[in-house]
């Protein structure tokens, strides 16, 4: 047991920090040119797609430099790239299951931006049951022709690709009738409306698909092997996100902690009162948890362990502590935790990343209601937990014996 | 940056779960609960021989000369095993507070005693209010004929029955700082006007009493570190025995979402294994939650505390609000997923609930642990 960070990884973050120090844009970033750029920039200092394979235009980079490069990035409040979902799940996708031609054709233009992807799986009837979409991909001789919807997108309206699952065998179990596909953004049969959430932005869209294309060339893997290649898609971002949450979160919060020195309260700073000393103790303590258990995940990652189905544990412990620490906030601060906009600065969230200014502390309350839903509920993660690392006997699924039929 | 076992501590988790699932079995176990000292003497005796006794003591006192890891591997095992017997008091407490302030006479006679199983020691700490704080020290220590006069009380003191000598926190001169004036003594446990009363808990494997103290003599080489300055070794005592309490109650913690896992795979209801309802599915994944991450805080206090690491008061902080609250959780929820069986004393499980429960308020509940966390934040 040894939890110093190493010489090497020592150097490395102090580069890295050096770099975000020098490079991050200071002020909002307005056009979609800006964010290319930025992404651009980030790429060509090799933070970019670092951990895909060098022969793909990668870095190879161990898991612990992925993650010192997030972590840094928190730290700089820098803005993401704007490829983000390119580089660490289509291109990632298209390297593992995808021919010669496919990665000539997309793998370049994934890293440099200069093709935007986003993932088009989820559907209005089919969410944690994914494997229940209804959207169809009908073989047209030269090409398939899409037909149906699909919703929560994220940058669908600035997308040029997507990765795309739907339907193309109705005859068999729903796992089995699925296939994975590449899809062009940019053509008439697609339509794409922003959906607003309730924190009041749109970083999601629906996508409505009227006798769209996709050509022949562009399936993945084989007819109906699209739920295994779902399933199997291997991030080569992995533990990228272990560090750089914590250090999110810790921002947060000594945020609050300086709201507490100035809201006053029982004629004191509210920070002298024990309630709200026992909130920000809490606070901490489970943070410093989810610290100590990222370095553990981090560790085995190193020794090229696969996290596996433990991952799931580290999604449940930091998606349920997130909803639980903005319940504090609110607490804390009372009706002004409510406000939108009005406050003094001091009672205001932690500043944006896009350089526009502070959060309204209301928007983060409302935000970390995503988490425990987005990427797998924490109902569908404690199943995960339950039956592949418990072991537990698998719950009685009917839709496992039974054909899709229409 | 590692965060795995050596081999070597690998090999001793694995040597001490073999030894305790041979010889310490829960029936075992529950033929200590009226014990009055608690233990098996015969066992210390082969524990000594393995060198568990002396495992953080420094070679020189016939230690292992291991660290604050070995040691919480080896108490979660011992939590795990329901362990009954004085290793936490005189290994980890006493043994702890001569280690870090002991002169070198003191360290032979009394390490190496610990060591080879021939001293039994303990350690007192509370007194009427239970204070982890240097104002919860009362007891007065007067200095005279040679030595200190010793008049108060300690409650709450861990297996005193079986000591041969206790460490003893008093104060030796009132100042502002209650953190002053606090000096350690080693005790007769036996001596001329000490009288122990037993305080017995609802883990009847922990055993405890009271103990007066009427005037009773100290002579100066019992003095252990210097005088009026004794109460920064305590907090690093209090500091490890938070970690050490954490590793108990992680064994238990585990041991009861172990038998529950098991359980719920055997037992059917309603025509299907209780496992594969979601409503015990989902407990369990809860309770694995709950476990994995208290392993990540103890073990990652008790690294601190081996590097010296600048967090190390901190994690140990850490370590004690999160698994006292897991641990309370998980081994509550264990007894829920068996049900009736659960409740029931010939059933083993409430071992467990029992020994997570004695360690929650001990060196400090979640409560007080997590206004050091916000005190640590605040910086």
């Amino acid at each position: 047991m040894d939890l110093n960070f190493t010489p090497e990884d020592i150097a490395f973050r102090a580069r890295v920090r050096k770099w975000f120090e020098d490079n991050t844009p200071r002020g909002e970033m307005r056009t979609l040119d800006e964010r290319k750029a930025w992404h651009r920039k980030m790429y060509e200092a090799g933070f970019i797609g670092m951990g895909w394979p060098a022969e793909y235009g990668g870095k190879n980079a161990r898991p612990m430099e992925q993650a010192i490069v997030s972590d840094e990035m928190t730290r700089a409040n820098a803005p993401s790239a704007v490829n983000g979902l390119g580089t660490s799940i289509c291109g990632p996708t298209i390297i593992v299951h995808g021919n010669e031609q496919q990665k000539q054709r997309f793998l370049k233009k994934i890293l440099n931006a200069d093709e935007i992807w986003c993932q088009l799986f989820s559907e209005p009837n089919a969410g944690s049951d994914l494997a229940s979409l209804k959207t169809r991909a009908e073989d047209k001789g030269d090409h398939y022709e899409i037909n149906g919807q699909k919703v929560w997108t994220s940058g669908g309206t600035i997308a040029d690709w997507g990765i795309l699952l739907a339907r193309t065998d109705t005859t068999v179990p729903k796992h089995q009738g699925i296939s994975f596909f590449l899809i062009n953004m940019r053509q008439p049969g697609i339509e794409v409306r922003p959906l607003k959430q309730i924190t009041g932005g749109s970083e999601f869209c629906e996508v409505f698909f009227t006798n769209a294309r996709v050509e022949k060339e562009n399936l993945i893997g084989k007819l109906n092997q699209g739920w295994m290649i779902a399933q199997t898609t291997l991030g080569y971002e992995r533990g990228s996100g272990t560090l750089n949450r914590v250090t999110a979160y810790m921002m947060s919060l000594r945020r609050l902690l300086g709201a507490t020195r100035k809201l006053k309260k029982n004629g004191g700073a509210a920070f002298d009162d024990l309630l709200v000393r026992q909130k920000l103790g809490r606070a901490f303590v489970e943070l410093e948890v989810m610290r100590y258990s990222g370095l553990r995940t981090l560790s085995r990652l190193e020794k090229g362990l696969r996290p596996g189905p433990e991952s799931s544990i580290a999604k449940l412990y930091y998606s349920e502590y997130g909803k639980r620490y903005h319940e504090w906030v609110m607490e804390i601060l009372g009706p002004y935790g409510n406000v939108l906009e009005g406050a003094p600065p001091e009672f205001s969230g932690p500043d944006r990343i896009d350089g526009g200014g502070q959060t309204a502390w209301g928007v983060s309350f409302l935000g970390s209601r995503g988490p425990t839903i987005y990427a797998g509920t924490s109902e569908i993660q404690k199943n995960i937990i339950g039956e592949r690392v418990l072991g537990l006997p698998k719950e009685v699924r009917m839709d496992r014996m039974q054909s899709k039929g229409e | 940056m590692d965060f795995d076992f050596t081999q070597e501590q690998a090999a001793l988790r694995d040597s001490a779960r073999d030894y305790l699932s041979q010889k310490c079995t829960t029936q075992f176990v529950r033929t200590m609960f009226e014990d009055p000292t608690g233990f098996s003497k015969p066992m210390w005796k082969e524990m000594a021989g393995l060198g568990w006794l002396g495992l953080t003591f420094p070679e020189e006192n016939d230690g292992l000369g291991l660290g604050m890891v070995e040691l919480a591997l080896m108490l979660e095992e011992m939590g795990r095993a329901v362990f009954p017997g004085p290793y936490f008091a005189s290994v980890l407490l006493a043994g702890g507070a001569i280690k870090a302030a002991g002169d070198k006479s003191q360290k032979q006679k009394y390490l190496g005693g610990i060591a080879s199983g021939d001293v039994i020691a303990t350690m007192g700490m509370l007194e009427d209010a239970p204070n982890w704080d240097a104002e919860g020290i009362a007891l007065n220590a007067q200095a005279g004929g040679g030595g200190f006069v010793l008049n108060g009380m300690k409650r709450f003191v861990p297996f005193a029955q079986a000591a041969d000598v206790m460490l003893i926190p008093a104060r030796t001169s009132k100042n502002a700082d209650p953190g002053k004036g606090i000096s350690l003594f080693l005790v007769e446990a036996k001596g001329k006007g000490v009288e122990s009363s037993p305080m017995k808990n609802i883990d009847l494997t922990n055993k405890a009493s009271e103990v007066r103290f009427n005037n009773v003599m100290v002579p100066e080489e019992n003095v252990v570190g210097e005088i009026d300055n004794g109460w920064h070794v305590v907090q690093k005592v209090l500091q490890q025995a938070a970690v050490g309490a954490s590793a108990e109650m992680l064994g238990a913690a585990r041991k009861s979402m172990e038998m529950s896992v098991e359980y719920a795979k055997m037992r059917e209801a309603f025509g299907q294994k209780l496992g594969q309802f979601q409503a015990i599915k989902h407990k369990l994944a809860d309770m694995l939650v709950d476990v994995e991450s208290s392993h990540s805080a103890v073990y990652y206090a008790a690294w601190a505390q081996d590097a010296q690491s600048a967090d190390a008061a901190l994690a140990a902080s850490v370590a004690k609000a999160y698994v006292g609250d897991a641990a309370r959780k998980v081994c509550g929820e264990a007894i829920q997923v068996h049900g009736g069986i659960g409740f029931t004393w010939d059933f083993d499980l409430h071992l467990w609930f029992k020994r997570a429960k004695f360690y929650e308020p001990m060196f400090g509940d979640a409560e007080y642990h997590r206004e050091l966390a916000a005190r640590a934040l605040a910086g």
